[in-house]
Order: C-alpha cells, then sequence, then structure tokens
C-alpha cells in the first residue's frame, strides 16, 4: 500500500483544529458587527468540524482493522491477535484515541445543537458556536500537539503491544463512549448558560430549551456509570460494583452535581427562583466534567485505571481546566448582581425548601467523594506523606447522606409548592411515615442490625409509599376526570402527565437500586480457600465441589479453568468454571469470573491463583445483586419515557 | 422568531431586576475565587509526583547492604557480591496475596533475563515464617535466591511500607527502580522494556571488583 489513509485522517484532524478557530472568530465578529453571514459561517465551520472528525474516526478504525503497526498508538493498543471486536473498540482502549473520542462526540453534539435550535434561538446560536468551538479549540490543541493517535513510526512495529486485556470486554467497548456522550453532554446546557450570562438573558430560557440535552446527558452519564461497575464486577473479579477508586469518583462527581442541576431547574422553571444557583451547578458539572478527565489523564491519582503520568500533557489539561473554569465562575460572578431572584422563599415547609435540600445534600455528596479523591493528593503536597482513602470512609459518610437524599425523594414530588399545609403533609406523609416505621420494625425482627440497612429499609418503605400513593392520586384523578376505569385512569395519567410519571418511574428505580446496594454489600458472603481437585467448601446453603482444573485456549489467550459443580443438598444447581487467563503477547494474567444467578443473587466464583496441586477459589453469594443492574434498568426507562415525552407548552 | 441571519431579535427584558443593579463584592465571590486557587493550586503541584511511587530518598542512593541466610538452604547471602550488576530485589511473603498475583509475571521475567550475566534477581522473605515462605516457594516455584529478613532489619532499611515492593539496583549499587505492589501489566512491560535494559546496558563501575 503506497498511500496510507491514516494520514488522511492525520490532515482531518489539523483542519478541524484551524476550523475551530473560524468557529470561535466568526461569532465574535457577527456579534460585533450585527452581521448573520459570520454566524452563518461559525455554523458551517462547526459542522466541517464534525464531517472531518467522523473522517479522522473512520480512518483510524480503518487502520486497526488493517493492523497498520506503523501508527504508534494502534501499535501500543491493538495486536494482529486481537479479535475484530475489540480492535474497533481498542481506539477509546488509550489517551490519544479516547481525547479523539472526546472531542469528536463533542463536535456531533454541536452542529446538533446548532442545526436543532437555529431557528429558535437565534440570540443563543452565536455563543453556542463560540463557546463549543473554543472547547473544541482546547481538544484538539492537545490531541495534535500533545497526544497525537496518528503519529507514525518508522521502521513499524512488527507487531502490536495489545489491548490491555481487562479492557477486552463487551461493557468496556461501550462504557466510555457512554461516559464521555455524559460528560460532553453537559457541554450543551453549559454553553446555553454561557450565552445566557454574555449575553444578559438571563431568564428561563435556556433551561427550557435544555431540558432535554440534560436529561440525555444525565442518562448517558448514568449508563456509563453502571456499566463501568458492571465491567467491574465480573472482569476485575472484585465481587463487587463499586470501589471508590479516583477514577470512578470522577465520573461519580458530575453525575452529583448534575443529578442536582436536573432537580434544581425544574424550580426555576416553575417558581423563577434559583438562578444563580442553576448556573452555578452547571457550570459545576461541567468543570468535575473536565476536572474528571483532568484527573485520568495526567496521572495526579493513582488508580486500577492505569495511565500514563506524563506532566506536560497533565500541566496543558490543567490550563484548559483553569481558564475554561475561571471565564464562566468569572461572567458568573461579574451577572451575579443582575440575578437575584426577587421570589423568596415562602415556607421552610415548602417543595422549594425540599428541592434546595435536594441540592445541598448532593453538593455536599459530591464533596465528601472529591475530598475523599483528592485527601491523598492534599496530604501529599502538604507533608509529602502517602496515605490512601478506601471504602470505609465512604460507607461511613456518604451513606447516610444517600439516605437522606433517597428520603428527600419521597418527600419532594409530593409536597405543595410555596408553603405546605399540615393538612398536606398529613394527607401525604402520615402513612408512608408508618409504613416506614413498619419496615423498619419487620427488619429489625427479622434479625437485621446493621444500622445502614435498617435505615436504608426504613426510607425505602417510606419512599415507596410515596410513590405508590403519587401514582394512586394520578390514577384516581384522571379516571374521574375521564369517567374510567382505574386501569385506564393509570394509562391517561401517563398520557396527560408524562414527565411526572416518568420521573416516578426512575425514583421507583433508584429505590430498586438502593435494595441491590444495601443487600449485596452488607449480607455479602466471602470465602477464599486454598483447595485441591476433589475439594468441597460450603458457602451458605450451597456446596461447590471442585472437579478438575484444565487448559482451555482462546483466540488470543490461554487458561487454567477451574471446574466447580454447585449442589444444595442433593439438588444439582449448576456448573461453574472460572478461569485464570494469560494473554498471549502482553502476558498479562486476568481473572475470569464464573457467575450463576440464583433468585435475582448471584453466586460468583473466581481463582485467584493456580498452585500444582490445586488452586484457590474465591467464592462469594451477592444476595439481590441484580436488583442493582434492575433498577438502573428501571432508572433509564423512567428517563427515556421523559426524553420521548410528546412537546407541550410550558412543560 | 428570525434567525441569526435576519433581524436583530428583540430581546425582551428578561430579568426582572433593574438594569442598573451594582456589582457588589460578595462573600460567596471570594469564597468561589479562593477555592478554586486552592484547587488549582493543588493540581499543578500534584503534577509533579508520580502517584504510586513513593516519593523515596532512597533513589540515587546507595543501595544498603546487607548479608542474610537464604531462605531455602541457609547459607549466606550478602549484597555486596554482586555489586556490578544490575539487581532486582523483590521484598515478598507468603502471607501476601498480592504477591502470589505477581508471582508469575517474576518467573517470566527471571526466564527473559536469566541469560543476561549481568543480571541478578534475588528475593527477600519479609516477616514470615520459615516453614511457610519454603512451602510457598515450594508450591510456587522459584529459579532465584531468597534471602531470608528474619529480622526485618532489610526492609527498614530499604524503607519497605508494605509488599510486594520491588527495587532496582544499578551496576554501581545505586538504586534507580521502586514498585510498590504487584509487578503486573503495564508495571511489568515498564520493566522488561525500558528499565532493565537500560541499567543492563549501562556500564559497570570503575570500582566494581
Amino acid at each position: 500500500m503506497t498511500f496510507d489513509l491514516v494520514e488522511v485522517g492525520h490532515v482531518a484532524v489539523i483542519l478541524a483544529f484551524m476550523l475551530s478557530l473560524v468557529g470561535i472568530v466568526a461569532p465574535l465578529l457577527g456579534l460585533k458587527s450585527r452581521n448573520g453571514a459570520w454566524i452563518v459561517l461559525g455554523r458551517q465551520a462547526v459542522t466541517l468540524i464534525f464531517l472531518l472528525l467522523a473522517i479522522a474516526m473512520g480512518t483510524l478504525i480503518y487502520s486497526y482493522l488493517a493492523r497498520d503497526f506503523s501508527v504508534k498508538y494502534i501499535a501500543a493498543t491493538s495486536n494482529s491477535k486481537l479479535p475484530l471486536f475489540y480492535t474497533v473498540a481498542a481506539l477509546w482502549g488509550g489517551h490519544e484515541g479516547s481525547l479523539l473520542l472526546w472531542v469528536f462526540i463533542l463536535s456531533a453534539f454541536c452542529t446538533t445543537a446548532v442545526w436543532l435550535h437555529w431557528r429558535t434561538q437565534p440570540a443563543t446560536i452565536p455563543y453556542l458556536i463560540l463557546v463549543e468551538s473554543a472547547l473544541m479549540f482546547g481538544f484538539l490543541a492537545l490531541i495534535i500537539f500533545l497526544s497525537n493517535p496518528f503519529e507514525r513510526m518508522i521502521p513499524a512495529a512488527p507487531d502490536g503491544k495489545d489491548l490491555n486485556p481487562l479492557l477486552q470486554d463487551p461493557a468496556m467497548v461501550m462504557h466510555p463512549p457512554m461516559l464521555y456522550m455524559g460528560y460532553v453532554g453537559f457541554s450543551i446546557p453549559f454553553a446555553f448558560a454561557m450565552a445566557s450570562l454574555f449575553s444578559g438573558r438571563l431568564g428561563e430560557e435556556w433551561l427550557k430549551v435544555t431540558q432535554r440535552w440534560t436529561i440525555f446527558a444525565w442518562l448517558a452519564l448514568t449508563t456509563g456509570i453502571l456499566m463501568g461497575g458492571y465491567w467491574a464486577y465480573y472482569e476485575l473479579g472484585w465481587g463487587g460494583y463499586w470501589g471508590w477508586d479516583p477514577v470512578e469518583n470522577a465520573s461519580f462527581m458530575p453525575w452529583l452535581v448534575g443529578t442536582a442541576f436536573l432537580h434544581s431547574a425544574m424550580v426555576q422553571e416553575k417558581r423563577k427562583m434559583f438562578k444563580v444557583w442553576n448556573l452555578f451547578l452547571i457550570i459545576m458539572t461541567f468543570s468535575l466534567s473536565l476536572i474528571g478527565t483532568f484527573l485520568v489523564r495526567s496521572g495526579v491519582l493513582t488508580s486500577v485505571h492505569s495511565f500514563a503520568t506524563d506532566p506536560g500533557r497533565g500541566v496543558y489539561i490543567l490550563l484548559f481546566l483553569a481558564t475554561v473554569m475561571s471565564v464562566a465562575f468569572g461572567t458568573l460572578i461579574a451577572r451575579s448582581p443582575k440575578l437575584r431572584s426577587p421570589i423568596q422563599l415562602d415556607s421552610i415547609v415548602s417543595r422549594e425548601s425540599v428541592f434546595l435540600f435536594n441540592n445541598l445534600f448532593f453538593l455536599v455528596a459530591m464533596f465528601t467523594v472529591f475530598l475523599g479523591t483528592l485527601y491523598p493528593l492534599i496530604i501529599e503536597t502538604l507533608r509529602n506523606d502517602k496515605v490512601t482513602v478506601g471504602p470505609p470512609y465512604y460507607n461511613a459518610v456518604f451513606m447516610p447522606i444517600a439516605l437522606g437524599l433517597v428520603f428527600l425523594m419521597g418527600i419532594g414530588p409530593s409536597i405543595a409548592w410555596r408553603k405546605a399545609s399540615l393538612e398536606n403533609l398529613r394527607k401525604n406523609f402520615l402513612i408512608p411515615l408508618f409504613v416506614g416505621l413498619g419496615f423498619l420494625a419487620v427488619a429489625a425482627i427479622a434479625g437485621i442490625r446493621s444500622p445502614l440497612a435498617l435505615g436504608g429499609l426504613a426510607v425505602v418503605g417510606f419512599v415507596a409509599s410515596t410513590i405508590t400513593f403519587d401514582f394512586g392520586r394520578l390514577t384516581a384523578f384522571w379516571a374521574a376526570r375521564q369517567r374510567v376505569n382505574l386501569a385506564a385512569g393509570f394509562l391517561t395519567a401517563f398520557a396527560k402527565n408524562q414527565r411526572r410519571w416518568a420521573g416516578l418511574v426512575t425514583h421507583f428505580g433508584v429505590l430498586i437500586l438502593i435494595i441491590g446496594i444495601i443487600s449485596s454489600t452488607i449480607y455479602q458472603t466471602e470465602k477464599v480457600v486454598s483447595m485441591q481437585v476433589g475439594d468441597q467448601l460450603q458457602l451458605g446453603p450451597y456446596t461447590l465441589l471442585f472437579k478438575e482444573i484444565r487448559s482451555v485456549t482462546g483466540s488470543n489467550w490461554t487458561a487454567q479453568e477451574g471446574v466447580v459443580e454447585v449442589t444444595r443438598g442433593d439438588r444439582f444447581v449448576t456448573e461453574l468454571r472460572p478461569q485464570k487467563r494469560i494473554y498471549d503477547v502482553s502476558m498479562t494474567p486476568t481473572t475470569e469470573a464464573a457467575i450463576h444467578t440464583i433468585n435475582m443473587g448471584q453466586l460468583f466464583v473466581t481463582m485467584p491463583e493456580v498452585t500444582p496441586a490445586g488452586a484457590t477459589i474465591r467464592a462469594l453469594i451477592n444476595p439481590l445483586v441484580l436488583w442493582v443492574w434492575g433498577g438502573g434498568a428501571i432508572m433509564g426507562i423512567g428517563v427515556l419515557l421523559n426524553l420521548f415525552r410528546p412537546k407541550r407548552d410550558g412543560t | 422568531m428570525s434567525d441569526p441571519v435576519g433581524n436583530p431579535v428583540n430581546t425582551p427584558p428578561n430579568n426582572l431586576m433593574p438594569d442598573n443593579a451594582r456589582f457588589q463584592l460578595r462573600g460567596w465571590h471570594l469564597a468561589l475565587v479562593a477555592a478554586l486557587v486552592a484547587l488549582f493550586l493543588l493540581f499543578y503541584k500534584g503534577l509533579w509526583g508520580d502517584p504510586s511511587a513513593i516519593p523515596t530518598v532512597l533513589i540515587g542512593t546507595t543501595a544498603p547492604t546487607f548479608v542474610g541466610p537464604d531462605v531455602v538452604n541457609g547459607s549466606t547471602i550478602d549484597l555486596a557480591q554482586y555489586r556490578g550488576k544490575v539487581v532486582l530485589l523483590n521484598f515478598w511473603a507468603s502471607w501476601c496475596q498480592e504477591c502470589r498475583i505477581e508471582h508469575e509475571n517474576l518467573l517470566a521475567l527471571y526466564g527473559q533475563f536469566r541469560s543476561n550475566p549481568d543480571f541478578v534477581m534475588m528475593g527477600v522473605n519479609y516477616q514470615d515464617k520459615l516453614d511457610d515462605a519454603r512451602h510457598y516457594l515450594e508450591v510456587y516455584g522459584s529459579p532465584f535466591q531468597h534471602v531470608r529478613d528474619f529480622k526485618g532489619t532489610i526492609s527498614i532499611d530499604y524503607g519497605v511500607y508494605g509488599v510486594p515492593e520491588t527495587f532496582i539496583i544499578d551496576k554501581q549499587g545505586v538504586i534507580r527502580h521502586k514498585q510498590i505492589g504487584p509487578i503486573v501489566g503495564p508495571t511489568y512491560t515498564l520493566l522488561t522494556d525500558k528499565v532493565l535494559p537500560t541499567l543492563l546496558q549501562g556500564a559497570a563501575a570503575p570500582n566494581a571488583s
């Protein structure tokens, strides 16, 4: 092959970089001269950037498939033996490609937003183009000058070093794009917020326009985080899905503030309050997305996600981050006198104040995660000492806050706006309160002693009944109004009040998720035993018989596979086959878990090590762990119903 | 509504506050600015540390010498006898789970470099029972020497926080690399591709004999 397609991609990225400058300058000139042609130019620029980056992605994927190991990045992240499926996903298996994916998604969203809102938001479009182009400029400069995935080497590597085996996994294929869609998705409401600040159109319009963008970004981020958890669960072989690892935290922090924003925005929509607050929250959300990128990509913190340490790159990302945050928060401060809402909080017992508490709780939750994540760095800076912050800190500090949030979730949707009367409170919350206490009593009698589990169940009982009540009221109202039976009323309620209906579904999903988390963390049974072939292990009601150990070969790995027969009493349950794999090229060992689902819980077996005489077997029972993913799925359905509801005025 | 090409759009005064609201510095403004500055400074400082390497004062200094019994046969091992060679010191213990994780990689690494006469690999058995340590080596295999640190003095000299930890000493007897935690994945390739080849190519010190 004489003509290298990958160079086309390289040129495309450089052109996109230059066009991002046009995207910055054109809207500025347009605003100054009040000449719409400049804005059109800006639009063409961002559209072209998107097309060029699509070409860049395409050529890189093509080169992966062609196994062109003269491209440094491809040689570092793939191998001729790597299965096709992962060969494409290897594009975001390293630093350089991840950044390209990041900015590609950014350009796609930016172009979509510009065309979508072109007619309805003429005053905002120039700022949107400006802000998004500036972000693309920053990332494209980083790609071209400091982490170029198109860099070549002569001579070409005979073969690639292979993708990190831990990343050779289906969940990992989708996890980074989902996360990035979440991070980058928040850039659209962020850009609209900045447009509102720059232009001085400080009303509620930006919130209404970007509501669906926010929900979409939130959905993508939530899905990404859950996928990451699922990956950690079965691929890392922890048997747990969340380890409070700095990189997990980096994705969790924007989620927490983004969730606060999602709720707080409703207050401004309905009551024109919390103006500064909402701008602050969206700037914070997007900043945390950037901080997340910084933490992951600069090597400031250690984590299971081992990325290369490179201070030069880190300094650049930090500068970029500092610029974005300073401009954003600086403008917010400068505009703050105009943002004071003339409307005051009427009563502390009102939906507004519940939302305020919701925001505070989310921010405090974010801050605890933030502190835990950065504490090692702070200590290192101040005392030149090393510490780590582990799950005990988070369980002690974060969990109570999370329960508080779930509790508020029960109150918020049902309490009255402005000022709730005693009657309103009694009608909505007296029975749920008793249901919650009932859950507490039953749990205590059943022998549950963990305060977290007891508190969790009480709160879940309370919130579940407020949600049921809420659905009941909606159903009864529409059944009476349309004179239909309750089943039809339930559906009418959905058709007439989809936003509320969908919101309740999401909240319901959260409850399921919480039960899954409580059950699978507090009531986990674990045993680690060194076994020889023929040995038995009793785990709860199950007997695990270690039948044999054998060698198996995959397309790019070989493994020792244990065969474990699981019985309960005399009944055969399943045969589990955990593996200890060695990947051919990198010679890295990985542990493949074998999982069997029973009653929404899972039996989880790994084989951390193989000895000549046998193996070490780690076996866990994770009760109700499927509720974690099930709850996540229900939340997702709720959010999708919210996203695809018919457009109506006002809401 | 018109699009951006058309006439400038008339913006209704959207905010209810009077337009002449003057800027006043408030507490939260200062707090926000202070928080941002602190954050950026912290990040900036954080960039210059390698988070996984404990900033040991030992790197670049002469490796503390030691004399101790061989775990398997009790014969005396003296680090000084390997001056002039690149020595990989791996601190381990039989009770350490992470050591088992890296064990296969240690064997692979040894296999790769054993033919090089300038390469020495040595285990340091850390806070362990002799029988357990011997059993561990029998079970998992050990083609290289292991010195028993039964008083813990070697570990103290090397500032070992916990096992596994790995030190690489160059031909001049200077500690050049330290790895905390198991040698797997990228840390493994870092050693095999960069650290060891570079040091093995380096010239022996003139006073090596």
